[in-house]
């Protein structure tokens, strides 16, 4: 069996950003189409990316904005009042 | 929300330090949420947000106000967590370059804990998971995966953040699947 193109890995990625040319996005269907290895990377790859974005929505802890608040230091430099 | 923002950077500049707190509340979330997913540690992560937060403050005459906040704030930020993370580094030979890696170091190849045993990795919640497998990225690529898919930004606003030119920024992001797909093969 001959080898995959070595553009089609960098077409996959080019896709997930979604960035990819329509002439590139239909020699990358094509190739998917017929060779699986490389469906199985697609496959992956797409994967990862939606496990990454499963990820939940992390917030700050109670009281984080009144705590920064409190440690700013009490006049910024060359602002404010001098003594 | 950038305009309001500006007033408020605007008020602060003038001596009104209570005019920060919008600013806060505004990105609070946003920031802390930036700095967990790097760090991986909720106690790390308030320690490091909170010091992004007084930077910002005491600097906030050097900010371009031409320019977009957020992507001023999540820099300060993002520098800090890699300063963390290299902190916490054995520091032995760490600026050697790696043969075959394009330049990166052993800062980069480093994970940034050693790896569990599978049957570890089977047993965790899906969060934990999450959290797990973003932690194993090298932080070269776990900085612009995180900004990219936890925050979701665009490329060209990560490229700013992270001072690296656009294709650096695609290059970590590709890489970064790439890893994170190696990682991820049994799931």
């Amino acid at each position: 069996m001959k080898p995959c193109p070595e553009e089609i890995v960098q077409y996959m990625h080019d896709y997930l950003d979604g960035e990819i040319t329509r002439r590139d996005e239909q020699i990358l269907s094509e190739h998917l189409e017929k060779c699986q290895a490389c469906q199985k990377h697609m496959d992956q790859l797409s994967r990862s990316v939606a496990f990454l974005k499963s990820a939940s929505h992390i917030e700050a802890p109670e009281g984080f904005s009144d705590r920064i608040m409190a440690s700013l230091p009490k006049e910024r430099q060359g602002a404010g009042v001098r003594r | 929300m950038e305009d309001i923002v500006k007033k408020r950077i605007k008020q602060v500049l003038k001596g009104d330090q209570s005019a920060f707190e919008e600013i806060v509340s505004l990105y609070q979330n946003r920031l802390y949420q930036v700095c967990y997913r790097m760090l991986g540690n909720r106690h790390e992560a308030e320690d490091i947000a909170q010091e992004a937060f007084i930077r910002a403050y005491i600097n906030l005459h050097t900010f371009d106000q031409k320019r977009k906040f957020s992507t001023w704030l999540y820099r300060i930020a993002t520098n800090l967590c890699i300063d963390r993370i290299r902190k916490k580094k054995p520091d032995t030979f760490l600026d050697a370059p790696v043969p075959g890696t394009d330049g990166l170091d052993h800062y980069s190849s480093l994970a940034h804990d050693s790896p569990l045993p599978e049957e570890e990795v089977e047993k965790m919640e899906q969060q934990e998971r999450v959290q797990y497998e973003i932690s194993r990225l090298p932080d070269k690529y776990r900085s612009a995966i995180v900004l990219r898919y936890i925050e979701e930004l665009p490329l060209q606003e990560i490229s700013e953040i992270l001072e690296l030119p656009l294709g650096t920024v695609k290059t970590r992001i590709h890489r970064g699947r790439e890893a994170l797909r190696k990682q991820m093969k049994k799931l």
